[in-house]
C-alpha cells in the first residue's frame, strides 16, 4: 500500500510539469511569434527606410545629371544652328569648318582649364569635333605646330587617334545623343563626357552634319556616404575606391549589365572589403553611343548595424519576456494543480475507502448468501430425517404390547419430532425471506377472524398457567397480508404471551384503526425482560433469560418481526417493566390500500 | 508706304543711274554700238509661290532641297556676255533692314562695289563663305562709316549671311553683263537700251534653274521672248 501515494504523488509532480510546459510552450510561442512579427517589420522598417534614403539620393542626383544633360544639350544646339557653322557646310567651305567653329566655341571652350577646372558642373568643353553626314569624324585641321602626337590644336581640343574615333557615330542620329568615353589608355584617363548634335541643313532640313563637344563629366556630390561613379567601356570610375575595387566591381557591373532590357538595377557586394549595396543606372538610355553607367555605392555596414542592433534589442527583449513567462507560468502552474492535486488527493481517499466499504459488503454479501444457503440447505437436509424419525416412532406407538411408560416416552418423543419439524420450517422460511426469495402475496385478510381463530385454538390446549384473556377489538380488521404468514406472526406473538406468562396471569390483545394502520397489541403478564436484552431479543436464537422450562427456540420474534416487515408494517416492543410485557403489531389497513392495489392490478 | 513701292523705287531710281552711266560709257568708247535702242520683253513663268501671309511683302531668301531661290519668286533676265565692264566701278547697295536684307537678291555686273548699310539699331555680321567670294565685314551698327563694302569681280551666286541673325540670307547674282533687268512678281519684265544682234538670253530663277533661248533683236524694235 506505500507504493500508490508515491506514485500519486509522481503523477501531481508530473501534472505540474506538463501544466508548466504546456503554458511555458504558449507564452514562448505567442512572444516568439510576436517578436519575430515586430522584428521583421522593424528590419522592413528600417529597409524602407533605407532604400528611402537612396532613392531619394539617387533621384537628386538623377535630376541634377538630367538638368546637365539639358544645359550641354542647350548649349550644343545653340552652336548647331550657329550661322558660320552652316555656311561653312552649306554654302562650300569645308576648310573653314573648324576655324569658324572655334570662333563661336570661343565662351565654350578654353575657360574650362583656367580657373573653372575646379568646378563639379563646370560646362566647358574638352574639345570638340564634326562628324559628317555619315557620321564619320571630320578631321581637324592639321596642327600648326608639327611634331605633336596628337590630333587636332589646342583650339579644338587635343585628343588621341583611338579617342577621336570613339567619337564616330554609325549614322547620324536625330536627338542629341549622350556618351562617356574613356580617356587615354591608363587607368586613371578619366572619362569625357560627350554630346553628339545633329546640324540641320537651312536649306533642306536633312542631318547634314553633328558637332560632338566633350566635357568633363560633373562629379556629383550626393549624399555624404553615398560614391557615385561611372561605369563606361567595361571599366569603373569610382575615385573612392582603390584600383583593384574599381576592377573587381568592374567585373560585377559586366555581369550585371549583360544581361539586356535592365536600365537599371541593384545588387549587394563587397567594395574595398566592406559591403555596399550597388545601384547602377543608365545614364545614356537609347544613346548610339555605348552604354554607360552611373554607380552608386551605398554602404550597408549602417544598416547592417542597425539591424544587428535591432536583433539584439529584441534578443534581449525576448529573454527578459522568456524569464518573466517562466516565472509567471510557474506561478500559475502551481496555483491551477493546486485544486486539482487537493481534488486528486480527495478522491484517491474516497476511492481507498469505497474499496474498503465495497471489500467488506462484498464479504457480508458472501457471508450472508453462505449463512442462507446454509440455512436452506440445513432445512432441507433435516426435515427428512425428521419425518422419517417421526414414522418410526408412530409406528412404534402402534405395537400394542408396549408399556404405558413406553408409550408416554414415545409421544413425548414424537412431540418433539413436531418441535424440531416445526423449527426447521421457521428456518426454512428465514431463509427464504435472507435470500430475499419469500414473495407475499398480500391481499385484504381480517386480522379479527385470525385472532378469535388462535383464541379457540388456545382454549382447547391443556393449559397449566390458568390464564385470564382479554380481547378488545372491532369485528373488522381488514389488513393487507397473507392469511398464512399473517396468521404467523400473530400465533409467534400470542405463543409467546401464553409461554411467558406467569401462572394465574393474563393475556390482553387489542387492536384499532389508525389512520391507514391498524395496531394490535398484545401484552401479558410476566417476568419482564431485562433491559439488557431488549435491543436483542429480535435477533435469532435469541431467548434472553427464559428458563429452559419455557419452550421455544429462539426463532419467533424475529421471524414474526421480518414476516411484518415484509407485510410493510412492523412489530415493536412497547413495553417491558414490572409484570408486563407487551409488542405491538402494524400492519397496513385493507380498506385504505384495497384502491391502490386495485389500481396498482389494473 | 508699301514696302513694295519702297523697293521699286529705290531699285529703280539707284538702276536708272547705274545703267545711264553704263549706257554712256559704252557710247563713247563703241562707235558700233552707238544706238543701242533694242528692246525685249516678255513673261517668265515664274514658280507657283504658295499664298504668302499678308504680312510677308518684302523679299527673302529660302531654301527648299538645297535650292535658294527669292520668296515671291522672281526672275533676273540677262543678256548673256560678255560685255565690257564699265571705266568706273558701279556701286549699289544692299542694306539690312528690319533683320533682313534688301534687296534680297541683288544682280550686279562683275566689277560692282556694293555698299551694305546696316538700317536697324543693332549689330550685324555680314559674310559670305562662297567660293566665289568670300568675306566677312564683321560686327558693325549703323553709324559705322564709310559703309561697309565689297567689290564682287568674279560672275557666280554669293550666299550671304549675318553671324547674328541666323535667319538673314541674302543672293548676290554677279553677271558678266550689264544688261539685266529684275522681273515683276507676275514674271513680267521688259529689257531696254540692248544692242541689236542675236543674243542669248537667259532667266534666272533660282540657284539650280537658269533658263535660256536666243533672241534676235532689232533696232528699235521690241522682240518678244517668253520662257514657259
Amino acid at each position: 500500500m506505500s507504493a500508490e501515494p508515491k506514485a500519486a504523488g509522481n503523477g501531481f509532480g508530473a501534472f505540474r510539469i506538463r501544466v508548466l510546459l504546456a503554458m511555458m510552450l504558449l507564452v514562448s510561442a505567442v512572444a516568439g511569434g510576436g517578436l519575430w512579427f515586430a522584428q521583421r517589420n522593424a528590419a522592413d522598417e528600417a529597409r524602407g527606410e533605407f532604400q528611402r534614403e537612396f532613392s531619394a539620393a539617387l533621384a537628386s542626383t538623377r535630376s541634377v545629371r538630367e538638368v546637365r544633360h539639358a544645359l550641354l544639350a542647350e548649349r550644343a544646339r545653340a552652336l548647331a544652328r550657329r550661322p558660320r557653322i552652316h555656311a561653312a557646310l552649306e554654302d562650300g567651305a569645308p576648310e573653314l569648318l573648324y576655324p569658324s567653329a572655334h570662333d563661336e566655341l570661343a565662351d565654350v571652350l578654353g575657360g574650362a582649364d583656367a580657373g573653372m577646372a575646379g568646378l563639379p558642373y563646370a560646362l566647358h568643353a574638352r574639345f570638340y569635333r564634326f562628324l559628317d553626314a555619315h557620321g564619320a569624324v571630320i578631321p581637324p585641321p592639321v596642327p600648326l605646330h608639327a611634331g605633336s602626337a596628337e590630333a587636332g590644336t589646342p583650339d579644338t581640343g587635343m585628343l588621341g587617334a583611338e579617342e577621336e574615333s570613339r567619337l564616330a557615330l554609325p549614322g547620324l542620329p536625330e536627338e542629341p545623343q549622350i556618351g562617356y568615353l574613356p580617356r587615354g589608355g591608363a587607368a586613371d584617363g578619366g572619362l569625357d563626357e560627350v554630346i553628339a548634335m545633329p546640324i540641320v541643313s537651312s536649306e533642306n532640313g536633312d542631318r547634314i552634319a553633328a558637332i560632338v563637344l566633350g566635357f568633363r563629366p560633373a562629379e556629383f556630390a550626393g549624399a555624404e556616404d553615398i560614391h557615385s561613379g561611372i561605369w563606361a567601356a567595361g571599366r569603373l570610375h569610382l575615385t573612392s575606391l582603390s584600383s583593384r575595387g574599381q576592377e573587381l566591381l568592374s567585373a560585377e557591373m559586366d555581369r550585371e549589365t549583360a544581361r539586356p532590357g535592365h536600365p537599371e538595377g541593384s545588387f549587394t557586394t563587397q567594395a574595398d572589403g566592406a559591403p555596399e549595396l550597388l545601384f547602377f543606372t543608365r545614364l545614356n538610355p537609347g544613346s548610339r553611343f555605348p552604354p554607360a553607367y552611373q554607380v552608386s555605392l551605398f554602404p550597408l555596414a549602417n544598416l547592417r548595424a542597425h539591424q544587428q542592433r535591432l536583433l539584439w534589442q529584441f534578443g534581449g527583449a525576448a529573454a527578459v519576456l522568456l524569464v518573466a513567462a517562466f516565472g509567471a507560468s510557474h506561478l500559475l502552474a502551481g496555483r491551477l494543480s493546486r485544486p486539482v492535486e487537493r481534488l486528486a488527493a480527495d478522491s484517491e481517499e474516497h476511492r481507498s475507502g469505497r474499496v474498503r466499504a465495497e471489500a467488506a459488503l462484498e464479504t457480508t454479501s458472501r457471508e450472508l448468501a453462505r449463512s442462507a444457503r446454509f440455512s436452506a440447505d440445513a432445512s432441507h437436509q433435516l426435515k427428512t430425517p425428521v419425518t422419517v424419525l417421526r414414522a418410526g416412532l408412530e409406528e412404534m406407538l402402534a405395537v400394542r404390547d408396549l408399556q404405558p411408560e413406553q408409550r408416554e416416552e414415545i409421544a413425548s418423543l414424537i412431540h418433539q419430532t413436531f418441535r424440531l419439524a416445526s423449527i426447521i420450517d421457521d428456518l426454512l422460511l428465514l431463509s427464504r425471506m435472507d435470500a430475499g426469495r419469500l414473495r407475499l402475496n398480500l391481499v385484504g385478510v381480517n386480522l379479527s377472524d385470525l385472532i378469535a381463530g388462535w383464541l379457540d385454538d388456545l382454549g382447547a390446549l391443556p393449559d397449566g398457567h390458568a390464564l385470564d384473556i382479554k380481547t378488545d377489538y372491532p369485528a373488522a380488521l381488514p389488513v393487507l397480508g397473507e392469511a398464512r404468514y399473517t396468521t404467523l406472526i400473530l400465533q409467534n406473538l400470542l405463543e409467546n404471551a401464553r409461554k411467558y406468562n406467569r401462572v394465574g396471569g393474563n393475556i390482553r390483545v387489542t387492536a384499532r384503526h389508525e389512520g391507514d394502520w391498524i395496531t394490535v397489541a398484545i401484552g401479558n403478564t410476566g417476568r419482564p425482560i431485562p433491559p439488557s436484552s431488549r435491543e436483542h431479543i429480535f435477533e435469532r436464537f435469541h431467548r434472553g433469560n427464559a428458563g429452559e422450562d419455557v419452550p421455544g427456540h429462539g426463532l419467533g420474534l424475529n421471524l414474526a418481526r421480518e414476516l411484518a416487515r415484509l407485510h410493510g408494517g412492523d412489530l415493536r416492543l412497547v413495553r417491558s417493566e414490572g409484570d408486563w410485557t407487551e409488542f405491538e403489531l402494524s400492519l397496513r389497513s385493507a380498506e385504505a390500500q384495497s384502491a391502490v392495489l386495485k389500481v396498482q392490478e389494473a | 508706304m508699301s514696302p513694295r513701292f519702297s523697293y521699286k523705287s529705290a531699285f529703280r531710281s539707284a538702276w536708272t543711274a547705274v545703267l545711264l552711266a553704263a549706257f554712256l560709257t559704252a557710247i563713247l568708247s563703241s562707235p558700233a554700238f552707238a544706238d543701242e535702242t533694242a528692246s525685249v520683253a516678255g513673261m517668265v513663268a515664274l514658280p507657283k509661290a504658295p499664298p504668302a501671309p499678308v504680312m510677308v511683302r518684302r523679299y527673302e531668301i529660302v531654301s527648299s532641297r538645297g535650292v535658294l531661290a527669292p520668296f515671291p519668286p522672281l526672275a533676273v533676265i540677262y543678256l548673256e556676255g560678255p560685255f565690257p565692264r564699265p571705266p568706273t566701278p558701279a556701286v549699289a547697295s544692299m542694306a539690312q533692314k528690319d533683320l533682313a536684307f534688301d534687296p534680297a537678291l541683288l544682280p550686279i555686273q562683275a566689277g560692282t562695289r556694293v555698299e551694305f548699310p546696316n538700317l536697324d539699331n543693332t549689330y550685324h555680321n555680314i559674310f559670305s563663305f562662297s567660293p566665289t567670294k568670300r568675306f566677312d565685314l564683321g560686327r558693325y551698327r549703323s553709324d559705322e562709316r564709310p559703309i561697309p563694302s565689297e567689290t564682287f569681280e568674279v560672275p557666280g551666286l554669293v550666299t550671304l549671311r549675318c553671324d547674328i541673325h541666323e535667319h538673314m540670307r541674302a543672293l548676290i547674282l554677279v553677271l558678266d553683263t550689264p544688261h539685266f533687268v529684275l522681273s515683276d512678281p507676275s514674271g513680267h519684265y521688259r529689257l531696254k537700251g540692248l544692242p541689236p544682234g542675236r543674243h542669248v538670253l537667259k532667266a534666272w530663277i533660282d540657284s539650280r534653274t537658269t533658263l535660256s533661248q536666243t533672241v534676235t533683236l532689232n533696232d528699235g524694235a521690241e522682240a518678244a521672248a517668253d520662257f514657259p
